[in-house]
């Protein structure tokens, strides 16, 4: 074969990397036995398996992180040998990984072309700019990155788009993402998308890992399966593959639905007690105003778009944070926002977003990691750890973990599903009315993700009221009784999950810009006709109030943005029901209503927008309405 | 419900290699080889009378290892515990002229422990690096000793001073008895209460240890002010040997105390370390002096021999440390 010089063959594809047997050993433990791996040019390869299965090491491999103990890796149809990253840069292989490598202080250009400041010579900045340029144009992105701000500043999608565009600086040829979307909200993950199927295009070769399966199979060609570092699937075709099998793969077997509300779940009564109540939260800058309550036994989801104040907030209920106003009463009792430890007596437990650097003391026993907040909520002189003897090997026991492993060093060992269950453990063991989750599942693979939703579920039918803050919407709406959406700091709406599907989930929790065109837009509607506007989803014969602007209190539509309605409860029934692309005068004549549809210029359904206006007064052309509906939805 | 994940089952060490991980053990084997070869190269070394040379000569540098090892746990430094035993003896000094030895003693350790709340503070409210902070203090310290006590010797202590040192119990002298009960008390405060573990969490992931309900702040001021007041106590006991304080008492002390508890094994990013291994730590440091001493190395070059050892010995336990691990 010659990789280098064939051109693509019309029927076949070009080879880029193959690993056969591939073996990593870190201290005991052996991460990669006999692992197997191909990757073609112009394809977009998914690498799955539970925590553990030793993906990242492979990536890590690959992309010259970790030398291997044995095995041999071919690309582009040579034996290579990687001592270093340098080494695999340098014949093109690129590693985007979840921890960034970014320099936090230096210019997005800067970073871009990091490996050209190590040149002699003096830089040509307004070169460096047009070609960086260049590269963003490629990937669609042409105006999403400042060049000139210091990635600090950056969010972390912006800085992803950073990795990869310093990726392509080099020219690199096969691009490996480990766990991109772990902390993407849907539409950043989107673009993600579309930018991995551009560099698809354009012949790279891409390696995808992720432990969502409806990403792997929107966005991958091949799937390649790795348990307890081997490979189990090799190159399968994603097409025809399903669900079931590809969990079977992964997992060894058989998974029952994982959402699936068991007998003992009924969903939370309405009139258990308030168990937490959050009234006009602030905590700047992040936090602006946020309210809600969750009731005893009730799963309450918290969502909204990646940097929308959801930890924040979190952070400010628990103490970690400075309260800038408003006020919080657990179980009846103000809580005052000194310390974590004031919350923690008072009854609540937290699990932070970030497993490494806000739950696991990495020097401290797998033991005393799970004993820390009974340590923190404890008053006494001495640890007292006896006295949770029993409690921990209960929870030992359903979390199937043995208990001479508790014994081990450290927690750093164990995967990151098992991390995570012994934090969530952590604080079972203090037996809290309220725990608050964040992200509770990220990075844990899907068979973990069941046993701590089934654990979740456990709890609350115990009566322990659960906040669980997730940008996973699925997980969101498959696990919560009831979601708040929180968007620029403040709370949008408070839904129960039944009403809602992540299409409507994600317009709630669109971004503030969106929000400000469309109420301009009805704002101007409503007060140039003397009237009232709104944007709602409308299912079958519920709606689901986006925006609202009511001119004149007289035509109030019966609903307000964040609310849910059942059609037949609003005061435009008639309209709402016709949807006809003409003003519907309701039973009452009191007033009259055009309700159009509205669709995003990628032809994504946005909903439903309406305006009301007095039956008596000559009546507006409904096409000028639509297209200015149009117009706005252009900008979204 | 399933559950998928099976935790790797890892072949348990022997029973050897699971000791010979402990890096204690292995520093332990480093004190004996150390003590072994002097014994060789002088054949005072080994006895009786040099062997209690030894222990006496630990006890000033142990105590101060002490409160070291607390700050370096939090994963702090504090190098003013020198200087600081310098203006605590001469406060001792000056305070014996006018109050009785408890009192004056009392006053010398409260006012270490004073110091050291002002830099714990300044380190942990205000968010100073731990080594500016005691830098700053160390050079202020110096000074105060030196005005203090008009640039000289306070000579005339009372010579019942002396019987904290020499007064012996079971045949052991009291400085003596008074380390090892204070680094039982320090192993027995680091690993059974909830105070030693969450100085092991502060240092280890303070931002966890918060998150899990710890008092972060006050157990990392704490250390310092630990660190101050022994400061005071190891003065006390040299003072009373040489009923004598002086300004530049405690010179360099903070060199000794910081390379004693890294040789103990102990981390400078915090979590990890232990007092037996700055036990061991501070008697590898005396005995390497004192071999020094005895084959008549000119006091110009045991600063190079040292510093050499220390690294040398560093240097041999971390390439050991990653072969015995695989
Ligand atoms: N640097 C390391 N030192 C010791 N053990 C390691 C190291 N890196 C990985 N391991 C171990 O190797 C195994 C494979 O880990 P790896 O991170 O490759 O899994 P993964 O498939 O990426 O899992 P996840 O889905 O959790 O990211 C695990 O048992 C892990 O604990
Ligand atoms: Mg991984």
């Amino acid at each position: 074969m010659q990789p280098n010089t064939a051109p693509l063959a019309e029927t076949g594809h070009t080879t880029l990397l193959t690993a056969r047997d591939i073996t990593k050993t870190f201290d005991r433990t052996r991460a990669l036995q006999g692992a197997n791996f191909e990757l073609r040019e112009g394809e977009v390869h998914g690498l799955l398996g539970a925590n553990g299965a030793g993906k990242s090491t492979l990536s890590k491999v690959i992309s010259g992180h970790y030398t291997l103990d044995s095995g041999e890796l071919t690309y582009r149809g040579h034996e290579i040998r990687l001592r270093s990253t340098r080494d695999a840069l340098r014949i093109g292989i690129a590693i985007v990984m979840q921890e960034t490598s970014l320099v936090p202080d230096l210019t997005v250009l800067e970073n871009i072309f990091l490996p050209e400041l190590g040149r002699p010579g003096r830089l040509d900045y307004s070169e460096l700019r047009r070609r960086g340029q260049e590269i963003l144009n490629d990937l669609g992105q042409g105006d999403s990155l400042p060049f000139d701000w210091e990635v600090r500043r950056l969010s972390s999608a912006q800085k992803q788009l950073v990795e990869i565009a310093k990726a392509l600086g080099v020219r690199a040829k096969l691009l490996i993402f480990d766990e991109p979307t772990a902390s993407l909200s849907p539409g950043e993950a989107e673009r993600l998308f579309d930018i991995m199927a551009r560099l698809r295009s354009s012949g790279h070769g891409l390696v995808f890992v992720s432990h969502r399966l409806e990403e792997v199979f929107a966005i991958t060609d091949r799937v390649t399966v790795m348990r307890e570092g081997r490979t189990v699937m090799n190159a399968h075709p994603t097409a025809t593959l399903s669900q079931a099998e590809l969990i079977r793969a992964m997992v060894g077997a058989e998974l029952g639905a994982i959402y699936e509300r068991g007998e003992s779940h009924h969903v939370a009564e309405t009139d258990a007690p308030v168990a937490l109540e959050v009234r006009n939260l602030a905590s700047a800058p992040a936090v602006r105003d946020v309210s809600f309550s969750v009731r005893k036994g009730e799963i309450l989801g918290i969502g909204g778009l990646v940097g929308a104040g959801r930890s924040e907030t979190v952070e400010a209920i628990f103490g970690l944070r400075p309260r800038t106003g408003g006020e919080v009463t657990l179980g009846g009792k103000k809580l005052r926002a000194d310390s974590p430890q004031t919350a923690i007596r008072a009854g609540l437990g937290f699990v932070a977003e970030d497993r490494r650097t806000q739950n696991i003391v990495p020097d401290l026993s797998v033991k005393e990691n799970l004993l820390l907040a009974h340590l923190g909520a404890h008053r006494g002189f001495f640890c007292s750890y006896a006295s949770r003897e029993k409690k921990v090997k209960e929870l030992l026991a359903k979390l199937g973990m043995p208990e001479d492993r508790v014994a081990d060093a450290s927690m750093l060992n164990f995967s990151g599903g098992m991390q995570q269950k012994i934090i969530i453990a952590r604080w079972l063991l203090l037996e809290p009315d309220v725990l608050i989750l964040d992200e509770p599942t990220k990075g844990v693979d899907i068979g973990t993700r069941a046993s701590i939703y089934a654990m979740l579920r456990d709890i609350a039918a115990e009566g322990v009221a659960l906040v669980v803050v997730s940008s996973d919407f699925e997980e969101l709406l498959g696990l919560s009784d009831r979601v708040v959406v929180i968007s620029d700091g403040r709370t949008i709406a408070d839904l129960p999950s039944a009403m809602l599907d992540e299409e409507s989930l994600t317009l709630l929790a669109a971004p503030r810009t969106s929000m400000v065109r469309n109420t301009e837009m009805l704002n101007g509607l409503a007060r140039e006709h003397g009237g009232s506007g709104f944007w709602a989803l409308i299912e079958g014969e519920r709606l689901i109030c986006l925006n609202a602007v009511v001119s004149n209190p007289a035509l109030d539509p019966g609903f307000r943005a964040g609310q849910a309605r059942e059609l037949g409860a609003t005061q435009i029934p008639e309209a709402l029901r016709r949807r006809e692309p003409i003003f519907v005068p309701e039973a009452d004549r009191s007033r009259t209503t055009l309700v159009v549809p509205m669709t995003s210029p990628r032809g994504h359904d946005l909903g439903w927008v309406g305006l009301s206006l007095p039956a008596d007064r000559p009546l507006p052309a409904p096409d000028t309405i639509k297209s200015r509906i149009d117009t706005m939805a252009a900008t979204l | 419900m399933a559950n998928t994940e099976t935790l790797n089952r890892r072949a348990p060490a022997s029973p050897l290699k699971q000791f010979a991980q402990r890096l204690e053990v292995r520093m332990l084997l480093l004190a004996l080889l150390i003590a072994v070869c002097l014994s060789f190269l002088s054949p005072f070394f080994l006895t009786k009378s040099n062997i209690f040379n030894l222990l006496d000569q630990s006890v000033v540098i142990g105590i101060v290892a002490v409160g070291m090892t607390f700050v370096i746990l939090t994963g702090g430094i504090d190098l003013s515990v020198g200087s600081v035993a310098g203006l605590t003896g001469i406060i001792l000094g000056l305070s014996l002229q006018h109050v009785p030895i408890v009192p004056a003693i009392g006053i010398a350790v409260v006012a270490g422990g004073f110091i050291g709340l002002i830099s714990g503070t300044l380190i942990t409210v205000f968010g100073l690096a731990p080594f500016v902070v005691t830098l700053g203090v160390m050079a202020i310290g110096r000074s105060l000793a030196y005005i203090f006590s008009g640039q000289t010797a306070i000579s005339n202590i009372p010579e019942a001073m002396q019987n904290i040192v020499y007064t012996d119990v079971l045949g052991i002298p009291s400085n003596v008895l008074f380390l090892i009960a204070l680094y039982a008390a320090a192993w027995g405060y680091l690993t059974y209460t909830k105070g030693g573990r969450t100085i092991y969490a502060v240092g280890s992931n303070k931002e966890a240890a918060r998150a899990a309900g710890l008092n972060t702040t006050f157990y990392s001021i704490l250390p310092y002010v630990l660190s101050g007041a022994f400061a005071a106590v190891a003065i006390t006991f040299s003072i009373s040997q040489l009923l004598s304080a002086d300004p530049l008492m405690g010179n360099q002390m903070e060199l000794d105390a910081i390379a004693a508890v890294v040789i103990g094994g102990a981390s400078l990013y915090g979590g990890r370390g232990s007092m037996i291994g700055t036990l061991i730590g501070v008697f590898i440091m005396v005995m390497i002096r004192n071999g020094l001493n005895l084959m008549g190395v000119s006091p110009f070059w045991q600063g190079t021999a040292i510093g050499t050892i220390i690294i040398l010995a560093l240097l041999v336990e971390r390439l050991v440390s990653s072969r015995i691990s695989r």
